[in-house]
């Protein structure tokens, strides 16, 4: 059965700020959705609570009708959803295949047997292409890497449905280019559901199916990639009124 | 019930695997087995020091469950020693229980308390911890202090023979127990949670790992293995004493041990009483009070140069090291 994500109506308030102001989204198992925004329009708040690291103040979000929202993340992660940080995370003192492991052993898979657990982490790495940086420490990783390494736990995690925080950011244009098709194909081969959270538009043009677009804690508009950027609220939202009038 | 899989009997394949546990546990087990079978021919004098020596140890290891593997400093560990202690004179002095077997209401005492510490004060994370824990621990002397029945300030004294053998058995099946379960906890898959909490425990939590149960289960282990040994501590002076029960200065040494030796590690607690032992011993009665400045010294210098302590680093350094020495 294909796995279905769904939040309704997500309100998130920090104190006096009101980080998210009634978004609503899904996505399936399969799909790429591209979830953009400037900056502090909520983007990152959004996937926080739906992988459990907030709670929303208002709102639901369900995962094949079961409300996942305000459980702990560790849960989350154990019916299948899976999130990315921002700014990567590995264990320091670990190396890369022990950093994927982990995952393997704690994720939905729950692989208990530690040779079972050390394969799984050997097949992700080379999904990603890091299977030569196996043994290295994870502290001793590039940037690049890092966010394959970020994205190769994920996946051994055996999640459904990833949530991918600025996984292509920073990255220089040859990198990028390398990093998109990488995980086109790898997307195609697990056939797992993405929310997609970028600033790089070409990656987010790219790879989505559909591209939501917030802005202020707000949804502004929905649709494929080629309807987003033409939408005026979008472009006004970019690069101001003036644009939006130039454009129409 | 998939945990009680070990209750069935042996076959050939597990013995096989126990041959498995390599070189460091291999080392320590026989370092063990023969202490435990020349203690009987060991002179008075020579088995005390042979006795307080495990005593380091093991509340070494027992700092190293909660310090060592998730890189909680547990500051008040020495409530747990403490009213371990207690709990074991209170059975014994009252309802006049076998002071060996009473060694297990201590162990008792130390896990309750550490769990039940555990589950408000492990939500806090770094020097917030360590901090909360200092403060259990002044709390817990005042507490007895003000306590009749655990005889207040006097605490409670003990009419009990002078039995080092039982002494010496008693802490050495707790040590022995303890470098079992972290030989346990470190080959298996809690022991790769506990190493992503220590790495790094928000990204721990976003791949499945429930962090709270994990610190909850080694600082539970931390408490029983403390609790036990504080009963020991008391057994061997045959009575409890509040400033010498909770005694800042067994969490110092026991934090002490841990970084000396190399924390998280196998051998690194067993290397680091070892260390801290002998000046603390040797100093205590040629120029007492000299020790504390030795033990400082070695912590500072270690911290500052070889902040993996003696294990870590002979395995960063020594290559041929790295496959022998966990």
């Amino acid at each position: 059965m294909t796995m279905a994500l769904v939040a309704e109506g997500i309100h998130k308030d920090f104190g006096g700020v009101r980080a998210l102001r009634g978004v609503s989204l899904s996505l399936t198992e399969g799909e790429i959705v591209g979830l953009i925004g400037p900056n502090g329009s909520g983007k990152s708040t959004l996937l926080n609570v739906i992988s459990g690291v907030e709670k929303p103040t208002a709102g639901t979000v369900t995962l094949d009708g079961r409300r996942i929202d305000g459980k702990p993340s560790h849960r989350i992660v154990g019916w299948g959803v899976a999130k990315t940080h921002q700014i990567p995370k590995p264990f320091p003192g670990m190396t890369s295949g022990e950093n994927v492991t982990v995952a393997a052993l704690f994720g939905s898979l729950r692989r208990t047997d530690l040779r079972q657990a050390s394969e799984e982490a050997t097949r992700v790495l080379r999904l990603v292409g890091l299977e030569a940086k196996a043994g290295t420490l994870a502290s001793n990783l590039t940037v690049q890497d890092r966010k394959r390494l970020e994205l190769a736990r994920v996946i051994a995690t055996g999640a459904r449905i990833l949530l991918l925080d600025e996984v292509f950011a920073g990255l220089s244009a040859g990198e990028l280019r390398e990093a998109i098709e990488l995980f086109a194909r790898i997307q195609k081969e697990l056939r797992v559901g993405a929310l997609v959270v970028e600033h790089v538009m070409r990656a987010v043009l790219t790879l989505s199916h559909r591209v939501v677009v917030i802005e202020e804690g707000r949804k502004i508009a929905e649709g494929t990639p080629q309807e987003v950027v033409r939408d005026p609220a979008v472009i006004e939202a970019y690069l101001g009124t003036e644009a939006a009038r130039a454009a129409a | 019930m998939n945990f009680l899989r070990f209750l069935r009997p042996p076959t050939i394949a597990d013995l096989r695997s126990i041959l498995k546990i390599g070189p460091t546990a291999w080392g320590i087990a026989i370092c063990l087995l023969v202490a435990a079978a020349g203690a009987p021919f060991v002179a008075t004098y020579p088995l005390t020091i042979l006795i307080y020596l495990l005593v380091f140890a093991a509340l070494a290891y027992s700092m190293n469950f909660i310090t060592g593997l998730t890189g909680y400093v547990s500051f008040g560990h020495v409530v747990f020693m403490g009213l371990g202690a207690y709990g074991w004179g209170t059975v014994v002095g009252t309802l006049h229980w076998s002071p060996l077997g009473s060694v297990v209401i201590g162990g008792a005492v130390g896990l309750l308390l550490a769990l039940g510490l555990g589950i408000v004060t492990l939500r806090f994370r770094g020097v917030y911890f360590a901090i909360a824990s200092l403060v259990t621990a002044l709390a817990a002397v005042n507490i007895v202090l003000a306590t009749p029945a655990l005889g207040g300030g006097q605490g409670i004294i003990l009419n009990l023979g002078f039995e080092p053998l039982s002494w010496f058995y008693a802490v050495w099946v707790i040590l022995a127990i303890e470098v079992g379960m972290t030989y346990w906890v470190t080959h298996g898959r809690i022991g790769y949670g506990l190493r992503a909490i220590k790495g790094d425990e928000d990204a721990a939590k976003t791949l499945g790992i429930d962090v709270t149960r994990l610190k909850l289960f080694v600082f539970s282990l931390s408490g029983l293995f403390a609790g036990a040994v504080g009963a020991v501590n008391a057994w061997t002076v045959s009575g409890v004493f509040p400033e010498a029960a909770f005694a800042l200065l067994f969490s110092l040494l026991m934090l002490a041990m841990v970084i000396v030796g190399g924390s998280g590690t196998l051998l690194g607690p067993l290397v680091g009483a070892v260390v801290v032992y002998i000046p603390h011993t040797y100093f205590l009665t040629v120029a007492s009070g000299a020790e504390f400045i030795v033990i400082g010294g070695l912590v500072t210098f270690i911290a500052l140069v070889i902040p993996e302590g003696i294990v870590g680093s002979l395995r960063r350094y020594v290559p041929i090291l790295q496959g022998i020495l966990e």
